[in-house]
């Protein structure tokens, strides 16, 4: 016995004294915890204040099929599965099945509905035996913070998202992706809690351990209005003529700010989504619209004129061996202008394998200069790369710098060659396209971001002259004359260029083109610069870069042009009348000291009359017969009125 | 002491109860916002207009400007 009493003290005390630190810290493991808390992520504002990206709880619905009595499942079974077969449009008997199953087999936990806004969870809630709550009805659900588009798809690619897994991989999409880390995230803050029941925890001290720092607000450029219509515009034209992808990008003239952004590409079932961000990533060839820049390199260099005659022959000429082919029978000699107007592969290789062949440093050098050969450094993740060959390149021949001149043989994003026709708009100087305009905390400016210039001046006043009255006349009377509109001005270059033609055969039998339009609106003082791509459209309906893309530039014009009133001014209607002045100051008289005592109405229009007389202070009735002007009155004016009193008036 | 223990308890259980309805305030927000954005979009209005056989206009509004006389 006293030996049993030494072994219990012996190993208290080694409980208590050897072993202690280890079960106090167990002990305090299990009722206290550091708990992150998440700083919010900010929001992704619109130009105008829209939101366009932000965080909101979403919620996941289930049931707890065990829970409930026998006799509330039996009464609120059969409406629960109806209510949930109008929500979900699902059978109200599959639904029935499952529910019964998983409550046979004693499923506490049965997922029926993932992802639901709070308005959808509410209705959700207000279900019959869903309405009985948790114990009684099984209601159960959990929350999780989602990001949400709350326009949908639209610029879903450009306002994006970042999203980490389990590895710490981060993918970064859009604006939201570039700016996640540096003003989004915000931090995370700690702090220590103890568990205090009901599966509560509280906290240990007054003060977080460390404090979370919300991110901050992010405010782009993107003008919901032209998004929209952008948007819309491009998917229509898509559809029509069933093209795989296509983008469209809108961007303010003077300040460089990206008004517009779509993105749309074809998934299997044939609908278009905002896919990949072909606007900023994807560098293709260029085809006509390259020709401008090539235009300009020979007019800034001086070794052509725009009256300067041209041989375009035929519509075929050899160029090393290999022939160059203008759509068409050909345009015969015509001026360097016209061969852009009328958008001749040939003119345009004739002017640059003449002026250049022998020194294509030269005419490479000008492209240099115009910055086509680097990316243009925007927020965006994944641009896409520009390929200009030089000589020594591989994939330079005597036949690059011809085939160069019309936009083949090299490589620009749409954003690209966007910056230029804008630098052309905007007097010739290049800025950097941009998204955001300010990060803010609140209504504190954390950052503003201001233009960028990247080239001051592409070139001479002259040159910028010349190529923007081509532009102008493109869409008067050259490729893009079935844009025109009377109303309002436009100019831009069409572009419809071959795309997958490594194997003429194959593309022979399935021609695909990349049709664009770039351009800027209204022609003479430009406000918008506008680039639109669509991919691969279906031959059968048509590819010329004036059909399939011009439109949605042209809508946009449209839009724009519709959205601004047009202002007339005109000199004021207002005048003196002296007749108008007199009768207005007798009223006035009149109403003022005549209260209770009739009036000389004689001499007053009728209108007037009746009203002096509804505003005395004593009521009375009056009887009008006739209009225009009061002949007599049936009491006499000084005679005090009685109440209900009824005075006839004759008018003329 | 276990009086204000208990007072703190029932803080932090008032706290939680009020984040998850801020929570869902601000859903609420986001979703009503959300709607009244794609409603007010163009493209919906036009769509909507379509119906109706009223299409958007080719010129834009003139607004006029009254000049003053006394100047």
């Amino acid at each position: 016995m006293f030996v049993f009493a030494i072994a219990v003290l012996f190993k208290l005390c080694s409980i208590q004294f050897i072993d202690g630190d280890k079960y106090r810290a167990m002990a305090q493991k299990r009722s206290i915890k550091a708990f992150e808390i998440p700083a919010n992520r900010g929001n992704v504002y619109s130009a105008d204040g829209s939101l366009l990206a932000t965080s909101i709880p979403k919620y996941d619905v289930g049931i707890d099929a065990v829970t409930s009595s026998d006799n509330n499942f039996k009464k609120y079974i059969k409406p629960l599965c109806d209510s949930l077969a109008v929500f979900t449009g699902k059978s109200s008997g599959s639904i029935e099945r499952k529910i019964k199953k998983a409550r046979n087999t004693k499923d506490q936990y049965l997922l029926l509905l993932r992802n639901l806004s709070y308005s959808e969870f509410i209705r959700i809630r207000s279900f019959p035996l869903f309405k009985l709550g948790s114990i009684r009805g099984g209601f159960v659900y959990s929350q999780k913070t989602k990001r949400e588009h709350p326009l949908g798809s639209i610029a879903e690619r450009s306002i994006g998202y970042e999203r980490i897994d389990e590895n710490g991989y981060a993918t970064r999409v859009g604006i939201d992706g570039a700016f996640g880390k540096d003003y989004l995230r915000g931090e995370n803050g700690r702090r220590l809690k103890q568990r205090i029941g009901k599966g509560e925890w509280k906290p240990i001290r007054d003060a977080n351990e460390i404090e979370p720092k919300n991110g901050y607000d992010i405010y782009t450029t993107i003008d919901v209005n032209i998004q929209d219509i952008a948007h819309h515009s491009l998917l229509g034209q898509l559809e029509k003529y069933e093209a795989e992808h296509g983008c469209v990008v809108v961007m303010d003239v003077k300040t460089g700010e990206i008004k517009a952004i779509a993105n749309l590409g074809r998934n299997r079932e044939g609908k278009y989504y905002e896919r990949l961000n072909y606007a900023v990533g994807e560098s293709h060839e260029p085809g006509s619209t390259f020709k401008v820049m090539a235009m300009m390199v020979a007019l800034e260099d001086k070794v052509i004129d725009t009256s300067t005659v041209i041989d375009t022959k035929n519509g075929r000429k050899m160029f090393y061996g290999r022939p160059i082919n203008d759509s068409g029978a050909g345009h015969g000699k015509i001026s360097a202008a016209k061969t852009l107007e009328v958008s001749s592969n040939i003119g345009l290789a004739t002017i640059v394998d003449d002026n250049y062949s022998k020194q294509p440093e030269k005419f490479l050098k000008r492209l240099r200069d115009w910055r086509l050969d680097k990316e243009l450094g925007v927020s965006i993740i994944g641009e896409g790369e520009p390929v200009i060959p030089k000589p020594g390149d591989k994939i330079w021949s005597r036949n690059a710098l011809p085939s160069m001149a019309y936009g083949y043989n090299m490589q620009l994003t749409p954003l690209q060659t966007l910056a230029f026709y804008n630098a052309i708009a905007n007097k010739g100087e290049l800025i950097k396209p941009r998204f955001l305009r300010a990060v803010k905390e609140f209504d504190r400016n954390i950052e503003v971001f201001e233009k960028e210039v990247l080239v001051d001046k592409i070139c001479s006043d002259e040159t910028l002259l010349k190529i923007k009255d081509i532009l102008k006349n493109i869409v008067e009377r050259g490729t893009g004359e079935r844009l025109y509109s009377k109303t309002f001005s436009m100019a831009g270059k069409t572009g419809t260029a071959r795309a997958d033609y490594a194997n003429i055969e194959e593309w022979l039998k399935d021609r695909k083109y990349v049709s664009s339009f770039a351009g800027y609106f209204p022609a003479d003082k430009p406000k918008y610069s506008c680039i639109v791509v669509i991919h691969k459209p279906s031959t059968k309906v048509g590819y010329y870069g004036a059909d399939v893309s011009g439109p949605v530039f042209k809508r946009i014009a449209q839009k724009i042009y519709t959205d601004t009133p047009l202002i007339d001014e005109i000199d004021s209607v207002e005048f003196q009348n002296p007749q108008v002045v007199q009768d207005f100051e007798k009223f006035n008289t009149i109403s003022n000291t005549y209260k209770t005592i009739m009036p000389n109405l004689i001499g007053i229009p009728a209108m007037d009359a009746v009203a002096f007389l509804e505003n005395m202070e004593v009521k009375v009735k009056v009887k009008l017969k006739g209009s225009g002007v009061i002949k007599s009155q049936s009491i006499s004016k000084d005679k005090k009125l009685k109440f209900n009193q009824t005075i006839v008036l004759e008018a003329s | 002491m276990i009086a204000s223990a208990h007072s703190a308890d029932k803080k932090v259980f008032e706290i939680s109860r009020m984040s998850n309805e801020v929570k869902e305030l601000h859903s609420a927000f986001v979703d009503k916002r959300g709607r009244l954005m794609r409603l007010k979009k163009e493209s919906y209005i036009e769509s909507e207009m379509k119906k109706k056989g009223i299409e958007i206009s080719l010129n834009p509004p003139i607004k006029i400007k009254v000049k003053s006389q006394e100047q």
